[in-house]
């Protein structure tokens, strides 16, 4: 195969697997009373949601709720995330102070912390935020701390000697260095994200794509959860893409050229 | 101390725990003098030159530099390590003003060694690449660069050409004599390669095996440029080499 068929042939490979996945999907809702909706049922079903409002709201709507909540935890958890995994990571001290109970809280799952936070908190916004937060949280401190711990020796000795005082090894060589460890966190941050506002949502909210899931569910209406299903999954990957696209411009140097 | 005594080294001694590294080494090197420190591979050559810039601390002993502990922030040193330490983040041109730009120096003068290093080491192509862009020679170019663009009172080398190929290497080395001679640093270079050491230096510390002693100090007085195929040079090279046999 010379270069130019290979090319192709990567062009061709990402349409098969859609198409074997879209085909698997219609085989298996073929036939009477099956509890798989179509494809087509499921596209009409997304079509109409985005026209006709559930709970006072059309998709859209449910969709930027979901989001919202997303982006606004997400802020909270990069800012303290990045505090505490550099904090972890730089200084000694501080590490011997807070890891313990980092490393306590750390292993519980966001999602029990649910009824917790909503005894606390209530059942508005706050509470999914809050469930977002430690979601999110999490990937990032331990992506920037490993980050920091595994930055090569020799970038470090060669600033000392060229003078470097320690703000300056931290914030011109430290931080620079740990960038692409910090980006992956929060690359893995966000899906955590994702699934943290769902399964929020899926419990206490009134508006929001979980809450769709769950009247989905309520009402018999698989191809309302299907279609939200995938609304996520594409929307997953507009922020993916969105984060890749921020990668390059803050780590330009991963992205030229290779040798 | 003389004038124009650099580098003064009193019963430095260094123990990594039981082991006995470094055995109270005594030695001056001159302002401006280039100098080679050879000896047997593990005998602590890399050892000393951390020591020399506080990436250790000795056990007994004391380095002095113009008359005063040796201290990479008081003190205009520069390092280049065998491994390339080139910053991935920066570009070539960013790499070598960034020791200029850690000790404030003023913009025109930034400029200005920044043009006169990329000049002399050939790396104007390759100004705003990254560094993973490059071969490792041309990486370790760079870092060469950015040590001399401080135009250091004192620079420290530690085996910089060992992963180079000889042509690279012989290259590499002409490129240090001309940048030394240009900007007057005094020099101390560790290599493993004995004809490097007869090649470059003006003087070589010949290291014993560990516990570590300086075994000689061996003037090399041979006209620049120097030819490696010469009887001199051939003769102070066999010379060397005897001195460091532990066979």
């Amino acid at each position: 195969m010379n270069s130019a068929d290979t090319k192709k042939w990567y062009y061709m490979l990402p349409i098969i697997s859609i198409a074997i996945l879209l085909g698997g999907w219609m085989l298996v809702a073929q036939g009477e009373g099956s509890m798989i909706p179509t494809p087509y049922a499921t596209l009409m079903r997304f079509l109409d949601i985005c026209v006709h409002p559930i709970s006072k709201a059309v998709l859209p709507v449910h969709m930027w709720m979901s989001l919202k909540r997303v982006l606004i935890a997400f802020v909270f958890a990069i800012v303290l995330g990045i505090g505490l995994g550099v904090g972890l990571g730089w200084s000694t001290s501080f590490h011997a102070f807070a890891d313990p109970v980092f490393e306590i809280l750390r292993p519980i799952p966001p999602i029990a912390w649910i009824p917790l936070v909503i005894l606390w908190c209530g059942i508005g916004e706050l509470p999914k935020v809050v469930i977002v937060f430690i979601g999110s949280f999490v990937p990032i401190v331990l992506n920037t701390y490993s980050g920091i711990k595994e930055i090569d020796s020799l970038l470090i000795n060669a600033g000392l000697v060229l003078g470097a005082n320690r703000r300056q090894l931290l914030t011109e060589i430290t931080l620079p260095a740990t960038t692409p460890a910090i980006l992956a966190g929060i690359r893995t941050a966000l899906s955590s994200g994702w699934m943290c506002v769902v399964a929020a949502e899926m419990i206490a909210a009134k508006q929001g794509v979980g809450f769709l899931i769950v009247r989905g569910q309520e009402s018999g209406d698989t191809a309302l959860i299907v279609a939200c299903m995938l609304v996520i999954g594409v929307v997953s990957l507009l922020l993916s893409t969105i984060l890749s696209k921020l990668e390059g411009v803050l780590c330009p140097w991963q992205f030229s050229k290779t040798k | 101390m003389s004038e124009d005594v650099k580098v003064k080294v009193r019963g430095l001694t260094k123990k990594f725990g039981d082991l006995l590294v470094l055995d109270n080494i005594s030695f001056d090197v001159k302002k401006g003098d280039f100098v080679c420190i050879v000896g047997p591979t593990g005998c602590g050559k890399t050892t000393f030159l951390n020591l020399l810039v506080k990436l250790l601390e000795p056990t007994e002993g004391q380095i002095l530099i113009d008359n005063e502990p040796a201290d990479p922030k008081k003190h205009n040193m520069a390092f280049v390590f065998q491994e390339p330490s080139a910053y991935q983040w920066l570009t070539v041109e960013e790499n070598i003003q960034y020791g200029l730009k850690i000790k404030k120096y003023p913009k025109d003068v930034i400029e200005e060694r920044t043009k006169e290093i990329m000049e002399t080491l050939g790396l104007e192509a390759v100004r705003k690449s990254y560094p993973h862009e490059l071969s490792a020679s041309l990486e370790q170019r760079v870092v060469i660069g950015r040590a001399f663009a401080l135009h250091p009172d004192l620079l420290l080398m530690d085996e910089p050409y060992a992963q180079m190929d000889i042509k690279v290497r012989y290259y590499l080395e002409d490129q240090v004599i001309k940048l030394w001679q240009k900007t007057g640093s005094t020099v101390l270079f560790i290599t493993h390669n004995i004809e490097e050491a007869v090649y470059l230096s003006e003087k070589c510390l010949i290291l014993s095996n560990k516990p570590t002693t300086i075994k000689e100090e061996k003037k090399i007085e041979l006209p620049r440029p120097r030819n490696i195929a010469s009887s001199e040079f051939i003769e102070l090279r066999e010379y060397v080499t005897s001195q460091i046999k532990w066979w």
